[in-house]
């Protein structure tokens, strides 16, 4: 089930960045909303400290790759991934379910011998944080929102607490426009201030990894812009993950690109060598804006 | 005729006729409230709260009714919030979708419709006949019965329509299941859920039927659950059946306090609402 068609496969063009380097990565990933099959045996390479963007038509599985990567899925249960992320060499999809199906789908024979012990899901979902195409704070005070996810793992003092607070907002572009509402709903914010009031809430847990699904898609240019500088910034202490439809973005601020196309990876590089330099020819009719 | 004309026409009678229905529905209502209030300010003093009923004849008040209503509405409503939250919630964030899901919500809307005497009738056979007695704890249960579906449905309605986005955010940063639904989804539904247990109160504050085979009444000011318990339904009942024109004024009063209670708790119902909306 995981071969192309041989129109597609020739066009398959990925240049990894080295294994040791990576965050996250997805080997040889199948997804399915029940019996249909949204993903086809794809990899994602994450490397640390990188942007690494996904871009691609509509309806190619970026959301899907993405809510796979930290199991966002499992509220669905209808829905199942088989293939292996790994997480720092952890394998996210390590449960007994997941492995069965691996099993079932390649056989004994896998490199299962480099790969160590599962994560519990909720210990991977605090590393891997997720910022999602609407903005969702959630219906409680700006200082509440950014706190809710360090509350769940420690305890912190009232002191502690502020600090981690103002750090978010400020890493996160916003603490200038909220200081004096801290106590304010995050619901009175403008969408561009939700959307990195969201932003704050999900690096207040210093994840590893921050995934971002058309993050700026409801905002407008200069909301945009900010959101994108903050990015730019956070990727100094963190590994982000975009989707995103607007090329110039994904040109602008991240260092990799993957083209994704009917549920396949078809083209991952080096993000000036994929815009200067695409390989296959889907990918060039999609970055050259020729697409059909 | 040509059909410009018909069509402007039928739109007219159509509009009279809903204006007329508006009107014949206004009116009830305008005449309802009218003859409470003409018949039951009159009698309306301090007495009422203060005096337990008199016999005929004498001076009195409601105080034991008024109580009486006021702890058998608490225990329903609280019993009603706690089963039909949880319920609620059960249908729409768990289970609504499995087959057991589907009939449990078949039945919670049977039981939304299920007439209150018989809800009296089966309290009745299960918690008065064999415990020997009538009892405010019995009332209390039957209450319960009748408002728990309301707060189910409207608990259901609500949290299906907070945004699935909100709860995976939850979920994103690593929060259990159940700590999302308790710390954000119901938090975000608070208004919905309010208003359902106002809507389960409007419906129980003034139902007769279950009481009257459950609690029974009492016509002196008690508050002991084991033993029956008055309750201005009941006393309205009992009143504005018998002769006396001093009972009667009696009922007419007690009846202008339920409307004025569900009135009241409609309006804070929409205050509440709003600041939560607000916020
Ligand atoms: N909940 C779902 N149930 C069934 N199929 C789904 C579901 N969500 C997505 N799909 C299907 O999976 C495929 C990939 O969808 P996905 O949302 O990942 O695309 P996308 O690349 O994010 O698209 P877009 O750019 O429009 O957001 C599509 O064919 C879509 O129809
Ligand atoms: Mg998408």
């Amino acid at each position: 089930m995981t071969d192309l068609p041989s129109h597609l496969s020739e066009e398959v063009h990925l240049a990894f960045p080295p294994r040791d380097a990576l965050a996250i990565e997805a080997r040889k990933l199948d997804f399915f909303y029940g019996k249909t099959q949204a993903l086809y045996g794809v990899d994602l390479p994450v490397e640390r400290n990188k942007i690494t963007a996904l871009i691609g038509p509509s309806g190619c599985g970026k959301s899907t790759l993405l809510r796979a990567l930290n199991r966002i899925y499992d509220l669905y249960p209808k829905q199942h991934a088989v293939g292996r992320i790994l997480l720092d060499g952890h394998d996210v999809l390590a449960d007994r379910r997941s492995l069965q199906r691996l099993r079932d789908r390649d056989g004994g024979g896998d490199d299962t011998a480099m790969i160590r012990s599962p994560v519990d899901v909720a210990g991977l979902r605090a590393r891997v944080g997720m910022v999602f195409q609407k903005p969702t704070p959630f219906p409680m005070s700006i200082y509440d929102n950014v706190a809710f996810g360090v509350r769940l793992y420690q305890r912190k003092s009232r002191a502690e607490m502020d600090q981690i607070v103002e750090k978010s907002l400020r890493r996160a572009a916003l603490w200038d426009e909220v200081k004096d509402k801290l106590h304010s709903s995050g619901l009175g914010l403008s969408g561009g201030q939700q959307q990195r009031l969201c932003v704050a809430r999900g690096i207040a847990v210093e994840p590893d990894v921050l995934l971002l699904d058309e993050p700026a898609s409801a905002l407008d240019p200069v909301s945009t812009a900010k959101l994108e500088e903050t990015l730019i910034e956070l990727r100094q202490d963190f590994t982000i993950v975009i989707v995103t439809h607007n090329l110039q973005q994904a040109a602008r601020i991240s260092n990799y690109t993957g083209f994704m196309y009917l549920g396949r990876m078809m083209e991952f590089q080096p993000t000036e060598e994929l815009f200067a330099n695409p390989r296959g020819q889907r990918t060039r009719d999609y970055v050259t804006g020729r697409f059909g | 005729m040509d059909r410009a004309l018909v069509r402007r026409l039928s739109n007219i009678a159509f509009v009279i006729l809903t204006a007329i229905a508006t009107l014949i529905a206004l009116t009830a209502l305008v005449l309802t409230l009218w003859s409470l209030l003409s018949r039951g300010i009159g009698g309306l003093d301090t007495k009422i709260f203060t005096m337990t009923q008199p016999a005929p004849g004498s001076e009195g008040g409601l105080s034991n009714a008024i109580m009486g209503s006021l702890i058998m509405c608490g225990i329903g409503l609280a019993i009603a919030v706690v089963v039909g939250v949880l319920a609620g919630t059960w249908l729409s964030e768990y289970g609504g979708n499995t087959r057991y899901g589907q009939v449990v919500r078949f039945l919670n809307d049977v039981l939304l419709s299920a007439p209150s005497i018989l809800i009296g009738l089966f309290v009745y056979e299960i918690l008065v006949r064999p415990f020997h007695g009538f009892s405010a704890w019995a009332g209390g249960v039957a209450l319960a019965i009748l408002a728990m579906p309301i707060v189910t449905r409207t608990t259901e309605d609500i949290l299906s329509l907070q945004p699935s986005a909100l709860r995976e955010a939850g979920m994103a940063l690593g929060a259990s299941r159940a700590f999302v639904i308790r710390k954000i989804v119901w938090k975000s539904a608070r208004a919905g859920l309010v208003t359902g247990a106002l809507l389960g109160f409007a419906r129980i504050s003034g139902e007769t039927a279950p009481l009257l085979f459950t609690a029974l009444g009492n016509q002196f000011f008690s508050t002991e659950l084991t033993q029956p318990m008055a309750s201005l339904p009941t006393t309205i009942f009992q009143f504005a059946l018998s002769a006396y024109e001093d009972w009667q004024r009696l009922a007419w009063v007690g009846a202008l306090l339920i409307a004025a209670a569900v009135l009241s708790i409609n309006i804070i119902g929409r205050i509440v609402a709003r600041e939560a909306r607000r916020s």
